[in-house]
């Protein structure tokens, strides 16, 4: 017996054997998950104890998620896209890789928790806050900031973190935010972001990966969206969470149909429950600090509390999609290489 | 690591198939599976970069390439990467002759040998991460111990010197064995002649660790062009590198067509630094095997001064090492790692529940992988080195392409090859073990091929002429003699299939995760905890599967066969 044959065949037939080895369950919905584990595990939990129907589902930041749905066009691996600031949706369409559906819920909900024709729904609401380090304000005689400006202060210096607008959907938000309270006069705006420039430690990659660091005091303060400062504040970390008063803005999560899902009826079922009550009734229970989409949802009230004085609008979803590409590549040009 | 020697007499049309039909079936089976899973997705690729509605185009291209930013993010890898090369080297250097001249105990050899391997075996992100906790604005040692504020971590500083610590461990690996190789005799011998210490080592010492020195520079040269988890950390705004960028184009901006692109553009120096080193640093190496042996008293190489200040510099690294590795396991075992600590199991708790999935499906594709990665490596390079067959040449350059090129490339490559039919493995263990073999496995191919050059062919020839097929000469002559390049590429196959995240970031799917992605995913999630208990539990499987294989391989070593140049240094 030749022993090179047999190496050839060892090598090959684990490699055939292993082609066989994948499985998927028959009512079994899959998912890419924007939200961290931590908040979609329940949510599914809950899905599956009200439908029956399981959920298998992976992780992806909203970058890699919609990366990997287009890249999967031809042949779709999962039904639904779940969660993630809106505005990855919005790229999505472009790319044709949504089916539009409109779930029951659809009439109830306001225009800017969905998109016309149904290519995405909101299912929940993520206003943006300022957090900032206790100890860092203590120790340099500040007030947690309650006006843009405040952040402008050098006490400040190479102390605050936050998104960078090339890879996060919280980044983009901050932008618009910014534009809006300069009542949309670009130049303005951008004059406040060049001189904020130097206070900025590092333009993170995802959206809360600068919580951790004021958490610890490696950076005084930053731009996050509220669930992911209120998890920084639940974990233990002295941090204080504050508005400014000109305003700041607030950005719709969503849940998309993919066009060509292999359980497109299972996918409408899981959209039909997370943008109703059902789903967003359970938020408190699990401490996940997001606001509900739908109307009939009530704020669960320590959430309310935080926001109580805050002066908090939507940023229109029109005016950020025509203008969004142009205003990342100015950020890009003039704010982060200038 | 070593050159070919070419076989004697070339191949005439057909004849070297009907002569030998087992080299024929394997030939054409590594051919076709360098077809499937080498050539075929790079193909699939460059057609979606090139390809634009069914036809060429190079539209847009241009823009990216010329763009001044990314032009920075250019020179910066490689000036990063030139420094990391020196730096590490260096480092490596100073390890390698100490632990080989200094006449050190047994057992701070073993502790150094302990400490170094670390950072060759553990999860990306940790290194980066526990220094952000040491050398940031409020690290601990930074801040608490030495009371420095503002201090900026962020930048090219502390990334290349967190990619020297991760990397110089390469270099320490490929030069320890040639300077332990060197004959101190020739060393004595210069020194009786009357020259002095510094003398012997500047004229004698050093010109024969010249090619050593060039290979593991080049070495850490490609590890820092490929390596994308450090800057992603530590690398700041102000100090862009490309392999970053050709992630950020593709997850962050959403352009797969650019981030193909800005990787194309990486391949250049890839593949310079694989040529240079393929043929011509391998061809300068120097042999000093008298084959009478050095003595057992080492020659007192080194003034007792100096052996005292290499010494000192080796445990203040080695020190630094275990210092970060010990935060990464206090960060596992306390409740929230600057807030409360409060000791704890709870992250272990965690990841043996929510993350058993992750567990058991990275041990799968590991233990399938290593087998699989070993036995390629040890056939391919078999074949490449001692056999005669058209297309050698090209069979040797083809299964290094995967190797040289960043993970980020390969990944989006294997996504985009095998989602449709007609190879539909997406979502399959498979595409994840075959994205390992072909990319980790070249480093056995290539130990093969450096070990066979060692043994003479008149072995093989005088069993061939004897009667033996070249199955038997295979099985009874080479086999027991390459077995330690066997070992090896299963070692590297199985700690890469354990650690590595690039590549696969792209592959792992509802069916399969890896732990790696779980280590990411808590690290943007804030779960420090888990993420730091996933890294230890990483480390302490890998520590006990390469404790094996060493075993293994003292046991399995043949009598008279060279050691192992290194482990990991491919």
């Amino acid at each position: 017996m030749n022993v090179l044959k047999r190496l050839a065949v060892a090598l090959s037939l684990p490699v055939l054997c292993l082609a066989a080895l994948s499985s998927r369950a028959a009512d079994t919905v899959n998912v890419y998950t924007i939200w961290p584990e931590n908040w979609a595990r329940p949510m599914f939990q809950e899905f599956e104890k009200a439908t029956g129907i399981k959920v298998n589902f992976v992780r992806f930041s909203s970058g890699e998620a919609l990366a990997r749905v287009i890249a999967e066009k031809g042949n779709p691996r999962v039904d639904v896209l779940f969660g993630g600031p809106v505005e990855t949706h919005s790229a999505g369409i472009k790319e044709g890789i949504f089916e539009s559906y409109k779930p029951p819920s659809f009439a109830k909900l306001p225009a800017r928790f969905k998109h016309p024709d149904g290519q995405w729904v909101a299912i929940a609401d993520d206003p943006l806050v300022f957090m900032t380090n206790a100890k860092f304000l203590q120790e340099n005689k500040l007030k947690a900031p309650a006006s843009w400006n405040d952040l402008l202060n050098p006490a400040y210096k190479n102390m605050l973190q936050m998104a960078d607008a090339r890879t996060s959907g919280t980044a983009v938000t901050r932008i618009f935010s910014i534009v809006e309270v300069n009542g949309r006069d670009e130049n303005k705006a951008f004059e406040y972001m060049k001189k904020l420039r130097p206070n900025v430690q590092l333009y993170t990659k995802s959206g809360g990966g600068g919580t951790l660091p004021v958490g610890l005091g490696q950076a005084g303060g930053g731009i996050f969206f509220i669930v992911d400062a209120l998890d920084t504040k639940a974990k233990g970390y002295d941090v204080v969470i504050s508005f400014p008063k000109e305003g700041i803005g607030t950005a719709a999560e969503a849940i998309a149909l993919i066009k060509g899902a292999k359980n497109p009826e299972l996918g409408r079922k899981l959209i039909d429950w997370a943008t109703s009550p059902a789903m967003q009734n359970t938020f408190a229970t699990h401490k996940i600090n997001f606001l509900p989409a739908h109307p009939d949802v009530k704020v669960e009230p320590s959430l309310a509390e935080v926001l109580k004085d805050a002066k908090i609008f939507p940023i229109d979803a029109d005016y950020a999609g025509a203008n969004r590409k142009r205003m990342v590549e100015r950020w890009i040009a003039e704010v982060l290489n200038p | 690591m070593a050159s070919v020697a070419a076989p004697e007499g070339p191949a005439r049309g057909l004849a070297w198939a009907r002569q030998d039909p087992a080299l024929s079936a394997a030939v054409l089976a590594l051919w076709l599976l360098l077809g499937l899973f080498v050539v075929f997705p790079l193909a699939m690729l460059a057609a979606r970069v090139f390809w634009d509605g069914g036809h060429f185009s190079v539209a847009g291209i241009g823009a990216i390439l010329t763009d001044r930013h990314q032009v920075q993010a250019f020179w910066n890898s490689l000036l990063l990467a030139t420094l990391v090369g020196l730096l590490g080297t260096f480092l490596g250097f100073v390890f390698a002759f100490t632990v080989a001249r200094g006449g050190l105990p047994r057992w701070v050899v073993t502790a150094i040998d302990g400490a170094v391997l670390l950072p060759l075996i553990s999860p990306p992100f940790t290194t980066a991460i526990a220094f952000v906790f040491s050398f940031g604005p409020r690290g601990l040692i930074t801040y608490e111990l030495l009371g420095i504020k503002g201090f900026t971590i962020y930048g090219m500083g502390s990334t290349l010197f967190s990619e020297a610590l991760t990397y110089f461990p390469i270099a320490y690996l490929a030069l320890r064995p040639i300077l332990a190789a060197i004959d101190s005799n020739i060393e004595g011998m210069a020194m009786s002649l009357g020259a002095s210490r510094w003398r012997v080592f500047r004229t004698v010492t050093m010109p024969l660790c010249i090619p050593g020195l060039a290979n593991s520079f080049l070495l850490l040269f490609a590890a820092s062009l490929a390596d994308f988890a450090t800057p992603l950390i530590l690398a700041g705004n102000a100090f862009p590198v490309l392999p970053t960028q050709a992630f950020l184009q593709i997850t962050g901006m959403f352009d797969l067509r650019g981030g193909a692109v800005l990787s194309l553009a990486l391949l250049v120096p890839a593949m310079a630094v694989f040529v240079l080193q393929r043929y011509w640093v391998s061809q300068r190496f120097y042999v000093t095997v008298t084959g009478k042996g050095a003595g057992t008293a080492p020659f007192e190489s080194v003034a007792p001064g100096v052996r005292w200040v290499l010494v000192a510099a080796c445990v203040a690294v080695t020190v630094v090492i275990a210092y970060l590795y010990a935060l990464l396991l206090y960060a596992s075992l306390v409740m929230a790692f600057g807030a409360n600590h409060a000791l704890t199991l709870r992250h272990y708790g965690v990841i043996f529940t929510e993350g058993l999935k992750a567990i058991k499906d990275t041990l799968v594709i590991a233990g399938l992988s290593m087998p699989l990665g070993g036995l390629y490596g040890v056939l391919l390079g078999y074949l490449v080195a001692r056999k005669a067959f058209p297309g050698r040449r090209t069979m040797e350059v083809t299964s290094m392409v995967n190797y040289a090129l960043p993970g980020t490339i390969v990944g989006i490559a294997y996504l985009i090859a095998f989602n449709d039919p007609p190879i539909e493995l997406a979502g399959t263990a498979l595409v994840i073990i075959a994205c390992y073999v072909f990319r980790y496995g070249p480093t056995g191919i290539r130990t093969t091929i450096a070990l066979l050059q060692q043994i003479d062919r008149s072995l093989e020839e005088a069993s061939e002429s004897l009667g033996a097929a070249s199955g038997t000469t295979f099985r009874r002559i080479t086999l027991p003699l390459i077995l330690p390049a066997f070992f090896a590429g299963l070692g590297v196959v199985f700690i890469r299939s354990m650690t590595a995240i690039s590549a696969t970031i792209f592959l792992v799917s509802i069916n399969w995760t890896l732990i790696t992605v779980k280590i990411l995913e808590n690290m943007t999630e804030l779960s420090l905890g888990p993420a730091a208990a996933f890294s230890v539990l990483v480390i302490a499987i890998v520590f006990v599967v390469i404790g094996a294989i060493s075993w293994g391989l003292r046991r399995m070593r043949a009598p008279g066969a060279e050691p192992v140049t290194s482990l990991l240094g491919g």
